[in-house]
């Protein structure tokens, strides 16, 4: 087994584990959610931090003053850079002069016009909080605006934790809660058109992301034609077509997902990279639905907090100037062209797949993916947070430099790799 | 299928199933059975059937009928049920000379079995009872697991939604088990296999039976290092809404 080179110190997580000790008496499960150490992914959970103490551009430093590259970026919302100046000093006058008021600021309409103005095929926007708002809200909105109450939606596809999003049989999901789902394999329009003609006049939408960028899977864009077939049959049926860009907003096309792919959707949903970090998401629509949208009584004590809006406004802006998914597009590919290159040289065959914007990586050595989880943790300890099975993020403000440290610390781990599994390698 | 169905399963392919280890761990039980060689066949109508035989001072389960000396016929699965619980009898229709066997030998280690799977904080102090208690605690959940997954309406579910392939669940230098996925459904079988598509794994006895008796719930176990897992995890993921009912069916 090779040893870790003589110079290279492992990050060690000390400050980290006895948090988590505190953590564990006062909190369910330590850290719930999606940012858990076994939620994460964390394989072994020794080898990963667990809490951070500050962030800026594209590193986090954790309680044990450990720095890493970080390439998850929050889930999403860091697009620009961890403490983007222009963002921070637009929602720090905005928080001086008010955040959560009795009314909403003027910066809510200058951001909606913003979102109109920039999302292709918008008429109007809509404000909450998080990704799951958006999406219970657009599925609301079908439901009012056809009177109908049948979802379809793709196997695996995730849209948030609301229970008409999870699985029956899981905790604290009943039946009824996902009675009115029905399920398409993702690239598959004759399955839709099958389900019309199953369910005739009972369908009120389809909500599917830009493309499928599930965890565990490769991830697999839109067959040529796909999406135009789906719009087509959603027309013709009268089903309101709601694409979740929750996560690939703002990392495809300023003009939403939708437009990288040339169709246009009745309904989109926004959140992560639409205000760097601050808490905000947005629905936007087509005029048809404007109606069903005012309708729907949905609302949230911070929904109209002015902080975020102001952020949003000056993170979009900041993304249009400086081209921001071409620019993380360009960063991504030569960020995946590296690592392949690597793990080459090694005999590891790493598959990347989706928009390299946000990749997802594995290594198919073995079908049990433990050599990934492997290389992932071996990153890990040298500073570099790659979490196993979830897609990747790049953010604008990862550097040349950031790259050649991050294929340095890859070639190392795969080395690692190659040697604790030489019968599985090339 | 019923609840009742699915518990006379379990109380087949997991807790009688659990008569195997007794006799391997517990001195009583290996002297009650040492010179006995026989077979009895259970038979559930619309449940489950299965032979017990007691050979050479061991005890084997097999599923399905075979050659026996006593068979026993029960009317349902709550006939079954009602029969683990000490409030029933069966109706033997073979082997009727020989159910002094039954009445003295087996019910003797259905107790055995019962003391074994039923702790208190005074018999986990002894070393050797806490590691017998442990495994066999972890026999019965991932044997139980396998058969709510086969039949529990509400775990076929999660168990078609499992990958195929193989999940290893052991103690770090102690008992194994693995979870078999494969044609749609589940089988578990003691010991390791060559290449596991996923591993659960648990530091030690104690953080087994920390788990396995929910006084540690599986999140902290993972976090903390008392428990493991690794490889392909839609598999445990899968698994996991399975094996809370497994807690909800032995309790
Ligand atoms: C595609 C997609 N939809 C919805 C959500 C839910 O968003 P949130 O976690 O902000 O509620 C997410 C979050 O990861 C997502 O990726």
């Amino acid at each position: 087994m090779i040893e870790a080179k003589e110079d290279t110190k492992l990050n060690t997580y000390k400050k980290s584990q006895e948090l988590f000790q505190r953590a564990v008496k006062v909190i369910p499960t330590g850290i719930p959610g999606h940012l858990g150490p076994v939620q994460s992914q964390f394989i072994p959970t020794s080898d990963f931090p667990f809490y951070a103490e500050k962030a800026e551009g594209s590193y986090f430093w954790d309680l044990d003053g450990n720095k890493f590259i970080d390439y998850m970026c929050a889930y999403g919302p860091n697009v620009l850079g961890y403490n983007n100046p222009v963002v921070d000093e637009a929602a720090f006058a905005q928080f001086k002069k008010g955040n959560c008021m009795a009314l909403p600021g003027k910066v809510q309409v200058e951001f909606a016009e913003l979102l109109v103005d920039t999302i292709d095929g918008a008429d109007w926007a809509m404000f909450m909080k998080n990704g799951g708002d958006a999406t219970s809200f657009a599925v609301m909105a079908a439901r009012a605006a056809t009177g109908r109450k049948k979802l379809v939606r793709i196997k695996g596809g995730y849209h948030g934790v609301a229970p008409w999003t999870q699985v029956d049989g899981h905790a604290g999901v009943v039946k009824e809660d996902v009675s009115n789902n029905l399920f398409m394999e993702w690239n598959d329009a004759e399955a839709f058109e099958r389900l019309i003609r199953e369910f005739p006049g009972q369908i009120a939408g389809l909500i599917a992301t830009p493309y499928d960028h599930r965890i565990f899977t490769d991830n697999a864009l839109p067959k040529p034609g796909y999406w135009q077939k789906i719009r087509q049959l959603c027309t013709d049926n009268g089903i309101v077509l709601i694409i979740d860009d929750v996560r690939c907003g703002f990392r495809l096309d300023m003009g939403g997902s939708a437009k990288y792919f040339g169709f246009e959707p009745d309904l989109a949903c926004y959140c992560k990279a639409l205000a760097n970090g601050y808490n905000i998401s947005s629905v936007v629509g087509k005029e048809s639905l404007r109606d069903a949208a005012s309708k729907v009584f949905y609302t949230g004590s911070y929904w109209s907090s002015a902080v975020p809006m102001a952020a949003g406004i000056a993170c979009i802006n900041e993304l249009k100037r400086i081209d921001g998914p071409r620019l993380m597009i360009e960063k991504g590919e030569k960020l995946t062209e590296g690592l392949k290159k690597a793990a080459e040289a090694n005999g590891i065959d790493l598959v990347i797949s989706g928009v390299p914007s946000m990749f997802y990586m594995r290594i198919a050595n073995d079908n049990s993916l433990m050599m990934h989880q492997e290389f992932c943790a071996e990153c890990a300890k040298r500073g570099v947070f790659f979490v196993s099975h979830h897609n990747h993020f790049i953010n604008c403000s990862l550097s040349d430099e950031d790259i050649a440290k991050t294929l340095e610390v890859a070639e190392e781990a795969f080395r690692i790799v190659k040697k604790n599994n030489p019968d599985k390698c090339n | 299928m019923s609840r009742e169905t699915v518990m006379s399963y379990i109380n087949v392919f997991a807790v009688l199933k659990n008569m195997e280890e007794l006799v391997r761990v517990d001195s009583v039980s290996e002297q009650l059975i040492k010179s006995r060689n026989i077979a009895i066949q259970f038979t559930v109508h619309k449940g489950p059937k299965a032979v017990l035989a007691f050979r050479n001072g061991e005890v084997m389960l097999t599923r399905g009928g075979g050659k026996a000396d006593i068979k026993l016929y029960f009317f349902s699965p709550e006939h079954f049920n009602r029969m683990m619980d000490g409030k029933a009898n069966p109706v033997p229709y073979k082997g009727l000379t020989k159910i002094s066997f039954l009445t003295g030998t087996f019910m003797k280690l259905a107790e055995r079995l019962e003391y074994y799977l039923r702790p208190d904080e005074e018999k986990l102090k002894d070393r050797d009872y806490f590691r017998a208690n442990t495994e066999m605690t972890a026999y019965a959940a991932f044997f139980a697991l396998s058969e709510i997954g086969n039949h529990d309406e509400k775990a076929l579910h999660s168990s078609h939604a499992i990958p195929d392939g193989t999940i290893l669940v052991k103690v770090v230098n102690g008992p194994a088990v693995t979870v078999i996925k494969e044609k749609g459904s589940l089988r578990t079988v003691k010991g390791e296999p060559d290449s596991p598509r996923c591993i659960l794994s648990f530091s030690s006895l104690e953080s087994a039976h920390l788990v396995l008796n929910g006084k540690l719930d599986t999140y902290t176990a993972l976090a903390t290092g008392r428990m493991a897992m690794r490889g392909f995890i839609p598999m445990i993921e899968n698994m996991n809404p399975i094996l809370d009912q497994v807690a909800e069916y032995l309790q």
